[in-house]
C-alpha cells in the first residue's frame, strides 16, 4: 500500500506568559491510503494538536508532515477536517453549506456541484438540500458536516471527536452513517477520540498516545472483517479483548 | 383544511387569546387612565394646566399646529437630520469597525481611546462643534452622529469578535484568507447584532439631533421644544414632546420590521 501521510519528528512547544510546555515530543506516524486510523489518549495529550499540525493550521516546533508526497505547510484541499461541533452557517440552506469549501478555493462548478448534489442524494439528504440546517436533527446535521468536508473531494480526513457532541442513541447511529460513508468514498481517515469503544468500532488501526509530552505508546491492529459495521462490530467478543487492551495500555 | 382539535386544545387556545387581548386591554385601559386622570387634576384646578398643561390642551395645539402647516417644516428639519446623522453614524461605524477587526493590531492600539470617548459625555463637545461647523445644520448632523458614532462602532467590533472560533477554524482549514472570512462568516453572522446596534441608533440618534438642536438652531423639534420652554408655552413643549415619541416610534417600528423580515428569511 501506498504511503499516504508521514508524520516525521514532530514536536510542538505551547509558549505563554507564564511557562512553555513541551505537547509533542518526536512523534512518527505513517498512515496508508485507505486506512482508517484512530488516535486515542488522555486528555491534554495533545489528539487534537496533532490534527491541526497535519492540516496545518498550526506549524510543529521542528518536523515535517508531508501528505501524498508534499510537504504541508498551509491547509490545502487534500485535508478534510471535521470538527467536533457540525458548525453549520445556520443561514445557509444545506445545499449552500456543503458548497461552502469548493466556493473558499474558487472550484465551484457545475462538475462539483453535481459531485455534491450526488453525495447528498446518495446519503438521504437531497429532500433536505433547501431547508436551513435548524430544521434537521444532530445526527442528520453531522452527516452534513460530512459531506461538506468530502465535496472538495480530500485524500485525508481527520474527524476530531465528531460524535461526541451527539446524544448516546444518536452516536451509534451516525458511528455506522459516517463510517459507511467513508468506507464506499474510499477515503483515508484519523480519527481522534477519547472514546475506546469508538475508536475500536469505526478503525483499522489505533495509536495510543501517552500523557503530555505526546508519544505514541502502542499500535493495536485491529483484526475485523472489513465487511463489519462499527455497530456489528460492538456485538464480538473480540471487541471486548480490544477493548480490555487499549484501556491497560491508557491507565 | 381546518385541523380538528381536542376540547382540551380549544380550551388552552381560548385561554391564550384571552390573555393576549386582555393584555392589550389593560396596555390602553392605562393609557386612558393616565390622560384621564392628569386632564381631571388640571381642570379641577388641584394643578396649574399652565405648568402641567392638560391632553385636551395638547390636543387642541396639535390640531392648531397642524391646521396651521409650519410645524411640518420643523418636523422635516428634524427628521432630515435624525435620518442623516442615523445613516452616516451606522455606516461610518461599521466601516471602522470592520477595519478595526482586519487589524486586530490597531484595536488594541486603539481601544484605551475608544473606551475614553465612549465614556465621554459628547455634550461637552458642543461648543467645540458650533466653532467648527458653524450654527445649524451641519452641527446638529455632526452631534448627532457624534452620539451614534463610537457606540456603533465599539458595539458591532463587539460582535463580529463573538463569532465562535470554531467556525473560523473551519473555514482556515478550508484555505480562506481573511477577506473570505469577513465575507462568508463574520458579516452574515453579526446581521442579528447589526440590527441590535440599529436599534439602539434611532435612539441615539434623536438624542444627538435634539442635543444638536438645543445649541444651535432657529428650527426643528428641539427648537420648538427649548423656545417654548423659555417662554413657558408648557402647552407647546408637552405637544412637541407627543409628537417625537411618534416618530421615535414609527423609526424603532420600521426597525423592528426589518428584524422582522430578515428573521423570516433566514428560518423560513
Amino acid at each position: 500500500m501506498d504511503k499516504l501521510l508521514e508524520l516525521d519528528g514532530i514536536s510542538l512547544t505551547y509558549h505563554s506568559k507564564k511557562s512553555e510546555t513541551l505537547a509533542l515530543n518526536d512523534l512518527n506516524i505513517s498512515i496508508n491510503s485507505g486506512e482508517f486510523v484512530a488516535i486515542v489518549g488522555p486528555s491534554g495529550c495533545g489528539k487534537t494538536t496533532i490534527l491541526s499540525i497535519i492540516c496545518g493550521l498550526i506549524k510543529p516546533t521542528t518536523g515535517n508532515v508531508i501528505v501524498a508526497g508534499e510537504k504541508v505547510t498551509k491547509p490545502s484541499p487534500k485535508v478534510g477536517y471535521m470538527f467536533q461541533r457540525d458548525n453549520l452557517f445556520e443561514w445557509l440552506t444545506i445545499s449552500k453549506n456543503t458548497l461552502l469549501g469548493l466556493e473558499i478555493i474558487k472550484k465551484k462548478n457545475p462538475k462539483t456541484k453535481a459531485y455534491v448534489k450526488e453525495l447528498l442524494e446518495k446519503y438521504g439528504l437531497k429532500e433536505f438540500s433547501t431547508h436551513y440546517p435548524t430544521e434537521l436533527s444532530g445526527g442528520m446535521r453531522q452527516r452534513v458536516a460530512l459531506i461538506r468536508t468530502l465535496a472538495s473531494s480530500p485524500e485525508i480526513l481527520l474527524l476530531d471527536e465528531p460524535f461526541s457532541a451527539l446524544d448516546y442513541q444518536t452516536r451509534l447511529v451516525v458511528q455506522d452513517d459516517i463510517s459507511s460513508i467513508i468506507k464506499s468514498e474510499k477515503k483515508t481517515a484519523i480519527l481522534v477520540t477519547h472514546d475506546i469503544s469508538e475508536a475500536i468500532a469505526m478503525s483499522d488501526r489505533i495509536m495510543v498516545l501517552s500523557s503530555r509530552p505526546g508519544k505514541v505508546k502502542k499500535i493495536i491492529n485491529l483484526d475485523f472483517d472489513k465487511s463489519l459495521s462499527p455497530f456489528e462490530r460492538r456485538k464480538l467478543p473480540k471487541f471486548n479483548e480490544y477493548f480490555d487492551l487499549v484501556w491497560r495500555e491508557l491507565s | 383544511m381546518k385541523k380538528i382539535y381536542s376540547l382540551d386544545h380549544k380550551k388552552y387556545l381560548r385561554k391564550q387569546l384571552f390573555n393576549t387581548v386582555l393584555i392589550h386591554f389593560l396596555r390602553i385601559l392605562l393609557l386612558v387612565l393616565l390622560l384621564g386622570l392628569w386632564e381631571y387634576v388640571a381642570w379641577s384646578g388641584l394643578v396649574d394646566p399652565f405648568i402641567t398643561s392638560s391632553p385636551s390642551r395638547i390636543f387642541n395645539t396639535l390640531v392648531t399646529l397642524f391646521s396651521g402647516g409650519s410645524i411640518w417644516s420643523d418636523i422635516g428639519i428634524t427628521l432630515y437630520e435624525t435620518m442623516l446623522a442615523f445613516v452616516i453614524s451606522t455606516i461610518l461605524g461599521g466601516f471602522i469597525a470592520i477595519c478595526l477587526y482586519m487589524c486586530l493590531p490597531l484595536k488594541r492600539i486603539l481601544e484605551p481611546y475608544l473606551v475614553i470617548l465612549n465614556s465621554l459625555p459628547k455634550v461637552a463637545l458642543g461648543p467645540l462643534i458650533i466653532i467648527w461647523f458653524g450654527v445649524g445644520t451641519k452641527a446638529i448632523v455632526a452631534m448627532g452622529i457624534l452620539i451614534c458614532i463610537v457606540i456603533t462602532t465599539i458595539s458591532m467590533l463587539n460582535g463580529f469578535c463573538a463569532v465562535e472560533e470554531e467556525k473560523i477554524m473551519l473555514l482556515k482549514s478550508m484555505g480562506a484568507n481573511k477577506l473570505q472570512i469577513l465575507f462568508k462568516l463574520v458579516l452574515p453572522a453579526s446581521l442579528p447584532n447589526f440590527i441590535a446596534v440599529l436599534k439602539i441608533n434611532v435612539g441615539m440618534a434623536w438624542v444627538g439631533v435634539i442635543m444638536g438642536e438645543y445649541l444651535s438652531s432657529g428650527a426643528g423639534l428641539g427648537y420648538l421644544l427649548v423656545y417654548n420652554g423659555q417662554v413657558f408655552n408648557l402647552d407647546m413643549v408637552m405637544t412637541t414632546i407627543v409628537i417625537l415619541c411618534v416618530l421615535a416610534g414609527i423609526m424603532y417600528g420600521l426597525i423592528a420590521i426589518l428584524e422582522y423580515c430578515v428573521n423570516k428569511k433566514r428560518n423560513k
